[in-house]
């Protein structure tokens, strides 16, 4: 009896205890705004999926506690935005296009979270918003430099996700800007952006078509287009650091695209109580943060194969989209697949 | 017309492994529904193994290893513990996306993704062989796994036909009762067939990640092994008849890649589901005028 009393009375402190536990864990938490992403794939694919994770880290030096969730199923999509935007997170990412109807149908239980969708084309108010780059002006800068590198004027992109509004953009804009000029392109769509031997295997078949500079938007299956490139010993674009260093001879330039300031510059926003409910997409035509640039290193828009002639042309195009002299809008007949 | 068989030779190779060490699995009694997940743990086996000693023959027995010891799994489960074979296999498939995933995640610490780049397994031309026109080109001018599929239908084929091990082996897929009377243990003898299709469905994987890619990247197998699992049934369990079959739906992707070219006013997800579709319409025509070994399935 005298045992159960004992007990009692510690069930009863470890409750008290744990009550109060939870108040100061839960204000500490509300003291400091919340941000939260949605992957839907694993945070280390060196690939996609650990861009995200990579994003919402950015977002701690703007004052945020982040957290991720990983390997989200599209039939979980819905639960999971509701479930961080309970917890009281200000921010709920969503790291695809995808995650917009999920957000949708969430967002009017929960005014006053923000929902991104990264990589997203579409928006509602007032609270669910998209944010992507202008992928049209970047792929139409990676066709002008094709087109310009190539010798045999036969040029190449290997993509994935027909019809989805960024990949019709970028392979749109490449088509349009390198047979522009004087370029014979073909597109080719592989299953998916993560098999990096599928994408060997395209890259090759194009190859032996005479292309003799490859771009892409794949994913993890960006490393098989450049290995295909280098040992073919032609030239490509990529989308990252990794993919220099896998070739840098042959590598001529990346577009690497800048989300931390993408999404850091709404994030600021959010923090001080103001709300999104459009798509925005960033470009050379909106100022400072122009969503991604063509990198070759940290400090080189362009690898040693580029000519100083063609880098000039391919930075005017640039100067063209910031001052609106030149736009661009390409269609799904653009990103068709085939020459 | 080179260039496109090259194509196929270079995408049925892993198939072909796949399949050989589905037919050890199944001519002994045991479905090979776990080809996947043993393709996958041999390809992340490969590039860490590698990248870990440096040595390249030590990432291929590595990659042995690691489709070992996911076929090692399935054997307990479902030949000491008598589970179901196709329910066993799916749930390997799916640990091994997991495990693979998470090695990845432990390996790169907190330091954010570990990123392994290798230069892929080098081309070896056959001397002599590979300078004759056209043959050569297509079929002695490949990296060292190509030639190790080639030798293995030639092994496979013949110890399945030629040795006691082999005649036991499919003994023990046909019936397994007169094998325990002849004085043989029939269980033992599957769990090795298992084990041994893991090591071979492993160097499957080992194609794909350290002679095609160089690198190892989550699920990269990508539907493989259930392909040579497809592979392995309309080859009738034949080793030849397998790396045929394989080097059909390896004929049937490089079509589909080239087919995109030529502009055809058809969607792109169309013609990405040619491989699948000829698998299926294979496996319909053949019906089932194929005869399963007869114990398959079958807990001892």
């Amino acid at each position: 009896m005298m045992t159960l009393h004992r007990r009692r009375r510690h069930l009863s402190a470890a409750t008290v205890f744990a009550v109060l536990s939870v108040g100061i864990f839960s204000g500490s938490a509300q003291a400091q705004d919340k941000a939260a992403i949605l992957l839907p794939g694993s945070a280390n694919d060196q690939s996609w999926n650990a861009l995200g994770y990579a994003i919402v880290k950015s977002l701690e030096p703007h004052g945020f506690t982040t957290a991720y969730s990983e390997n989200v199923a599209d039939a979980d999509e819905a639960e999971a935005v509701r479930d961080y935007a309970g917890q009281g997170y200000s921010i709920v990412l969503g790291h695809s296009g995808r995650f917009v109807s999920a957000m949708q149908q969430v967002a009017p239980d929960f005014p006053k979270t923000q929902f991104i969708a990264v990589s997203g084309n579409e928006g509602a108010e007032p609270n669910v918003m998209s944010v992507d780059y202008n992928n049209a002006q970047f792929g139409c800068q990676v066709g002008l430099l094709a087109a310009r590198m190539s010798k045999t004027h036969k040029v190449g992109g290997i993509y994935g996700l027909q019809g989805v509004p960024n990949i019709t953009a970028q392979a749109g804009g490449f088509r349009v800007c390198a047979e522009k000029a004087g370029a014979q392109v073909t597109i080719l769509y592989i299953k998916d952006m993560e098999d990096a031997a599928q994408a060997k295997e395209a890259a090759f078949s194009m190859i032996a078509n005479g292309a003799d500079v490859l771009t892409g938007k794949l994913n993890a299956a960006e490393a098989g287009l450049v290995q295909a490139a280098k040992e073919k010993q032609v030239y490509v674009t990529g989308r990252g650091f990794d993919q220099t260093a896998i070739a840098p001879d042959l590598v001529l330039t990346n577009i690497v695209e800048d989300w931390p300031s993408m999404i850091g510059s709404a994030a600021d926003q959010v923090k001080q109580g103001k709300l999104f409910g459009t798509f925005v997409q960033y470009g050379y035509d909106t100022g400072k943060t122009t969503g991604a640039s063509l990198k070759y290193s940290a400090d080189k828009p362009f690898g040693p194969a580029v000519t100083q002639a063609v880098a000039k042309d391919v930075e005017a195009m640039a100067a063209d989209f910031a001052s609106g002299t030149l736009k661009i809008v390409p269609t799904e007949q653009d990103a068709r697949s085939g020459s | 017309m080179i260039d496109f068989l090259a194509a196929a030779i270079r995408i049925a190779t892993p198939l072909i492994f796949a399949a050989l060490g589905g037919i050890l699995s199944e001519r002994a009694g045991v479905f090979a529904v776990g080809l996947e997940g043993m393709m996958l743990l041999g390809a992340w086996a490969a590039v860490i193994g590698t990248w870990g000693t440096g040595s390249e023959m030590a990432g291929i027995a590595a990659a042995a290893a690691g489709g070992a010891i996911a076929a090692l799994a399935i054997a307990i489960v479902t030949v000491r513990y008598r589970a179901d074979n196709m329910v066993t296999g799916l749930t390997v498939n799916i640990l091994a996306l997991g495990l693979t995933t998470y090695l990845m995640r432990i390996l790169s610490g907190s330091n954010g993704p570990v990123s392994v780049h290798l230069d892929p397994l080098p081309m070896m031309p056959v001397p002599g062989l590979s300078q004759i026109p056209v043959v050569g080109t297509l079929l002695f001018s490949h990296p060292p796994l190509t030639y190790l599929a080639v030798i293995g239908c030639v092994l496979l084929a013949f110890v399945l036909t030629r040795t006691q091990a082999g005649l036991l082996l499919c003994a023990t897929g046909e019936n397994p009762e007169a094998v325990f009377a002849a004085g043989a243990d029939p269980m033992r003898i599957r769990m090795l067939a298992v084990i041994a299709c893991g090591g071979v469905a492993g160097l499957g994987g080992a194609v794909i990640s350290l002679q095609q890619v160089g690198t190892f990247t989550d699920g990269m197998t990508g539907g493989r092994g259930y392909l040579a699992l497809a592979s392995l049934i309309v080859g009738r369990w034949n080793p030849w008849g397998a790396a045929a079959a394989c080097l059909v739906f390896g004929a049937a992707e490089a079509f589909e890649l080239r087919l995109q070219s030529y502009g055809i006013p058809v969607s792109s997800y169309i013609v990405q589901m040619a491989p699948y579709l000829i698998a299926l319409g294979v496996l319909a025509l053949l019906g089932r005028t194929g005869k399963l070994p007869a114990a398959i399935g079958k807990p001892l």
